[in-house]
């Protein structure tokens, strides 16, 4: 039986925490205003990138048969240097408040959250069938 | 001591101690899926998906300190 914990979790993840920040713009654009909205947005974006290298980054680094080295080194120094200086430059312009940032950014856990407490909570498995062991995430 | 020398020692400070936190966080999650990976190479894939949440939780407390210090370094005068 799968559970929630195999490999495309984070695709999901990722996938459904994209749905909630389209959906969640044109709100944001409405009752916040343009620019709470794009940063609240771009954190989001900001936080879902991240998270792609970091998984990348891990598969190739950490994996039985040995590390893929050349891609690993790849994927750290787009990660690290890189993708924080984007997020330094979000930071950095000035209509972008990091409250709101931070809260783009935060979507991506609320997800992930949200997914394994529904998982634990309903005993769904992966297919959304009813799981035999619900404690299992 | 006034409210923003407390402040001009404590912002560094927790965030070194955030830092500090993650590190050693990431670094136990790692060598513990080394280990398990080691015993159960089938589990690979759990194990991997298991320290990618993990770790994308480790680090984003880390971020969450590093953006409180951004918004509280305005306010330490000169």
């Amino acid at each position: 039986m799968k559970t929630g914990f195999e490999l495309d979790f984070v695709a999901r993840t990722l996938r459904i925490t994209g749905v909630v920040l389209l959906i969640s713009l044109p709100f944001g654009i409405y009752y916040f205003g343009i620019w709470p909205a794009l940063a609240f947005f771009s954190g989001g974006i900001w936080g879902m990138v991240n998270l792609i290298f970091l998984s990348s980054l891990i598969r190739t680094a950490i994996r039985p048969g040995g590390a893929d080295t050349t891609r690993a080194v790849g994927f750290a120094v787009i990660k690290f240097p890189l993708l924080y200086l984007a997020g330094y430059a979000l930071l950095k312009v000035p209509r972008f408040e990091p409250l709101h940032l931070l809260a783009g950014f935060s979507v991506l856990f609320l997800v992930m959250l949200l997914k394994a407490t529904a998982r634990a909570l309903l005993g769904l498995d992966e297919t959304g069938e009813h799981n035999s062991n619900p404690g299992q995430v | 001591m006034d409210y923003q020398s407390m402040l001009s020692w404590a912002l560094p400070i927790g965030v070194g101690v955030a830092a500090f936190g993650s590190a050693l966080g990431i670094g136990r999650a790692v060598g513990s899926a080394m280990e398990a990976m080691g015993r159960q190479p089938e589990a690979a894939g759990k194990i991997q998906t298991a320290m990618i949440v993990g770790a994308a939780f480790i680090e984003a407390l880390t971020l969450y300190a590093l953006l409180v210090f951004i918004m509280l370094q305005g306010k330490i005068g000169g």
